[in-house]
């Protein structure tokens, strides 16, 4: 933060209006495409907010670490335990909510990563990635140890903290596409230990099921109103203003006691048809999760934006770059390095975090060593040491394997190369990228554009 | 009491097989300077090409041999398509492109087998041994196991310091500068060494396909407990590698005999973890492991 | 005998050599003197095979050994012995000399190696050790040694004098300079310290930014006074 300040308040307001335009576009975008593409809206927002933090980790400070996805797992875990466990924040009579959550597995965040972070940072190349290789299949293997209280290998179901009121419903069919798509998106790439289970994350049986009692006063087939939902505070909608970039209000807090009388996602599975009134209408969960997914991936954004355009992304480059040198100019090389742990292990929980309200769910196999190298993959394909390239990443993430079940479809391939087949590509195009285009997909636009810029002005 | 020895005895199997794939770390390390995340990737592609030829043939010899043979064949081809034109970039570019690789070939095996497990056929009996009117905690098969990994690793001491190729190689890994002045054609020398630990990683992966069973995936915690091993041995010393696999198993024996296997992947974790913290260049190396 | 002609290397925008001529013949000790930075280092790598040479052309015998790599360029008699003691320091006395010249005959490598030990004699009193226990001196002459092993018509050094006493580097190149004679290898010898070299060699050669300046015999040159102002800085 000490750094923020430093910055010119002129730098700060032009990170600002770029992150809310993004905001802007992308909930644009968000309200007027179909549910399913707001649940990759919401993937590749989740993918993108963790993946800024390995841009700063892997690209800006050089460290190679899998140990993202065990962070995600940590900010998932604390915000299901909290919401699920805690009614009012402990010590206080303050009401739980999302944000609280959020901000509680931001918290836990910082502490792992710091723990991480003084056990690595010191440790050169090969020895930093097999130790955070061990903590990315070891974390997820503790939850397997205390299924008591973590769940076990089924984990969690989670009764998502969304909003009061003003639900709608989703219709059948758009659940039955949600079911049969996601395990292609679950499934990019192979998980360790649970990968069995992965594919069945979000089937309706799994679905939270809710308080029978909650549910009787829903007849099924029922349109959701205000009137006839379940335990909700109407006050709650007032909160509700889009608009304000830097309260994550904006994905709408209250309600969020796991209270069983909360609404489940099986009530809306069984309810079909569409809101017809003016308070319900609108409210799809989809839709509601890519918008929690974007504003939790601009503020992270505009963070991660501050970082690396200031005076700390000059000394996470220098140290990498140099670290002897660095050191020599007063910057400690160490503590540089403990600092981006830090921060991507806070981006990797918040993305966590808004990962198991995406799924309502969380477990292990949701968290192998399949997501710390998908978020390898990521960097490394949109260009390592770039934010823009940790966008394209997180959309090459989300796109290839339904660009791949697409073609799949056409040419009737079996399910066996289908399901490998985005994998084999990503590894493939990994290897591909480091041997002939090191700075990934902007790296190589950049380069090229440079190129043209220079002969261009040459034979000008 | 005796079930701690119990526990231990039964840890020297396992531990065998997790100081092979240290060996086949240590040595592509020694080669190149690179650790071979893919060593396991290549392992388990070895492993279900093995498992085919035994299926088709009904041999386990047979199956062993096509084993090694594949096993080295795929460590040339990944070091001569992969490390070799990335060698001269930086070390996270080889570390990217070793788990580009694993990913590869883990979607590569899922695609040709399948992602399930699969059972590898018992060659050799695995039911506990009775001597002295006592059941022991190991099987003929473990005796198998172990006899393997100690032909192994006398047949690559012998190499390492009787044999020409031997002293090439340790030069080469040491300065390759001059070793290729000295005319060690370098190039050969670190793609044998590939090789090499191709067909050693291989046999680890044939080794414990029977006990374990045999997917796309299986074999990934076995990186870590190798990885452990190989670090705490200092990642240069083969004897290191072999003592300290030997020595990992026989730990994670005796954690999950008194508590859980599952406890397994974290006891490694904290080894790992305990030892990169106090002695990161290992027990017998004398690598840089800190930069700072 | 070693001829270079017209040898030019560039390291991107920087010429390190520019048509640099010069023949170095044998039983005789050639040396190549000038300030840092001349070029001394990149002729002899270049010549050895590590550093490829943008145009011109060396050869031995009327052999052309541009073009070769390193470890074919030393198979076809040509030896460096790099600055800095480059030895193996993890590997012992004996090994690091057997390491020279694996491609010979067993015979033939038995030979040079008492050769080698008659010619340096510590060498012998040491051989199980390891090469990092040696002294500098002691390691110099390993690293000598190794290259002898190759069993080279023409023996490259590069700065052997780098960092030792004054009497063990006069040893050294008194020793060499033996060798030249005896072996009828052709020596090409680079050094910083012109004096010194210059006191055992028979040709100087002076190069200043990639370029032959003077060439000439050492007396030559070690009498011309605007020469070792301009160039030699003494």
């Amino acid at each position: 933060m000490r750094d923020l300040m430093r910055l010119p308040g002129a730098r700060l307001v032009q990170h600002a209006l770029l992150a809310f335009a993004v905001w802007a576009v992308m909930m644009w975008v968000n309200g007027s495409v179909d549910e399913l593409t707001n649940y990759y809206i919401a993937l590749i927002a989740m993918y993108a907010t963790a993946m800024f933090g390995m841009v700063i980790l892997v690209g800006l400070s050089g460290q190679v670490s899998l140990g993202n996805g065990a962070l995600m797992a940590i900010g998932g875990y604390i915000f299901a335990l909290t919401t699920l466990n805690w009614q009012t924040i402990p010590f206080t009579s303050i009401p739980m909510n999302g944000i609280w959550a959020m901000l509680f597995a931001a918290i836990g965040g910082v502490v792992f990563g710091l723990v991480i972070g003084l056990l690595g940072a010191r440790l050169t190349g090969p020895y930093l990635a097999g130790l955070t290789l061990g903590i990315a299949v070891g974390i997820p293997a503790i939850a397997n140890r205390f299924p008591g209280l973590f769940g076990g290998e089924t984990g969690l179901q989670l009764t998502v903290p969304y909003p009061d009121g003003g639900y709608s419903t989703v219709a059948e069919t758009s659940g039955e596409q949600f079911v049969t798509e996601l395990p292609t998106s679950q499934d990019a790439l192979p998980s360790t230990g649970a990968s069995a289970g992965a594919g069945d994350l979000l089937t309706v049986d799994n679905f939270p099921s809710g308080d029978a009692s909650a549910m009787a006063s829903v007849a099924p087939g029922d349109l959701l109103t205000v009137d006839n939902f379940p335990s909700s505070e109407p006050s709650a909608l007032a909160s509700v203003a889009p608009g304000d970039l830097l309260t994550v209000d904006n994905f709408p807090s209250a309600g969020a006691t796991p209270d069983p009388s909360g609404i489940d996602v099986g009530v809306v599975d069984t309810s079909t048809g569409t809101g017809t009134d003016g308070l319900d209408l609108g409210f799809v969960l989809e839709r509601w999760e890519a918008s929690l997914a974007i504003a939790v991936a601009c503020i992270v954004g505009f963070i991660a934006l501050n970082l690396v355009r200031g005076r700390q992304g000059r000394v996470w480059r220098a140290v990498r770059d140099d670290p002897v040198a660095a050191a020599v100019s007063g910057i400690s090389p160490a503590g540089s390095k403990v600092t981006a742990f830090m921060v991507s292990s806070v981006f990797a929980s918040l993305a966590g975090a808004v990962f198991v309200q995406i799924l309502a769910y969380v477990g292990p196999g949701a968290f192998g060593l399949g997501l710390s190298l998908s978020l390898l993959v990521g960097i490394v394909l949109g260009g390592r040491s770039s934010l823009v390239g940790a966008i394209i990443g997180a959309v090459l993430l989300v796109w290839l394997p339904e660009f791949v079940l697409g073609l799949a479809g056409d040419r009737g391939w079996d399910e066996q190369v289908t399901n490998n087949a985005p994998n084999l590509i990503y590894g493939l195009l990994v290897v591909l990228v480091v041997l002939v285009a090191p700075g990934g997909i902007v790296g190589t636009l950049q380069a090229l554009v440079g190129r043209i810029f220079s002969r261009s002005s040459r034979s000008g | 009491m005796t079930q701690l020895l119990d526990y231990v005895l039964g840890g020297i199997g396992s531990g065998a097989i997790i100081a092979l794939m240290a060996l086949a770390l240590v040595l592509t390390w020694r080669a190149t300077r690179v650790v071979n995340f893919a060593q396991v990737g290549q392992a388990m592609f070895t492993t279900f090409i093995a498992l085919s030829i035994q299926t088709l043939t009904g041999n386990w010899f047979v199956a062993l041999i096509g084993a090694i043979i594949a096993g080295a064949i795929l460590g040339v081809i990944v070091q001569y398509l992969v490390l070799r034109p990335v060698k001269r970039m930086d070390t996270s570019g080889a570390i990217i492109a070793t788990f580009g690789v694993l990913i590869a070939l883990q979607a590569a095996a899922g695609m040709i087998w399948g992602g399930d497990s699969q059972a590898f056929p018992q060659p050799f009996g695995n039911t506990a041994l009775t001597v002295f009117g006592r059941e022991w905690p190991l099987s003929a098969y473990d005796l198998v196991v172990i006899g393997f990994a100690a032909v192994m690793v006398v047949a690559l001491t012998l190499l390492f310091t009787r044999t020409s190729l031997g002293l090439a190689m340790r030069a080469t890994a040491f300065n390759p500068e001059v070793a290729r002045l000295s005319g060690v054609r370098v190039g050969r020398t670190l793609t044998i060494g590939w090789a090499l630990a191709g067909v050693v990683g291989g046999v680890a992966g044939v080794l414990v396909a029977p006990t374990s069973a045999i997917s796309p995936n299986s074999f990934d915690i076995l990186l870590v407990f190798a990885f452990t091993a190989a670090v705490i041995g200092g990642l240069d010393s083969l004897i290191g590698a072999v003592a300290l696999g030997i020595g990992t198993g026989l730990v994670l024996s005796v954690v999950s005999g008194y508590s859980d296997s599952s406890n397994a992947p974290v006891a490694a974790l904290v080894l790992l973890a305990l030892n990169l913290a106090i002695k990161p260049e290992g027990i017998f190396g004398h690598n840089k492991a800190r930069s700072v | 005998m070693l001829s270079i002609t017209d040898l030019s290397v560039r390291y991107g925008p920087v010429q390190a050599l520019s048509h640099v001529s010069l023949d170095v013949p044998r039983g005789e000790v050639t040396a190549v003197i000038g300030a840092n930075g001349a070029g001394k280092s990149t002729l002899m790598r270049t010549l050895a095979g590590l550093v490829k040479p943008e145009s011109g052309s060396a050869s031995l015998d009327g052999n052309v050994l541009t073009g070769h790599r390193a470890e074919d360029v030393v198979r076809m008699g040509v030896a460096l012995v790099p600055e800095g003691r480059s030895t193996v320091p993890e590997l012992t006395v004996d090994e690091n000399l057997r390491l020279g010249g694996l491609w010979r005959s067993k015979t033939e490598r038995a030979a040079t190696h008492a050769e080698v030990f008659d010619m340096f004699p510590v060498l012998g009193e040491r051989r199980k050790m390891r090469a990092d226990t040696l002294s500098g001196g002691e390691r110099q002459q390993l690293a000598i040694g190794r290259a002898l092993m190759c069993d080279p018509q023409c023996l490259l050094l590069d700065e052997p004098s780098l960092g030792l006493a004054p009497l063990i580097v006069t040893q050294i190149l008194e020793l060499v300079k033996r060798l030249a004679a005896e072996v009828n290898i052709a020596v090409l010898l680079v050094e910083q310290n012109a004096v010194t070299a210059l006191r055992v060699a028979h040709t100087g050669v002076v190069l200043n930014l990639g370029q032959v300046v003077m060439s000439g015999t050492a007396s030559d040159i070690a009498s011309h006074e605007e020469l070792r102002h301009a160039y030699l800085g003494y």
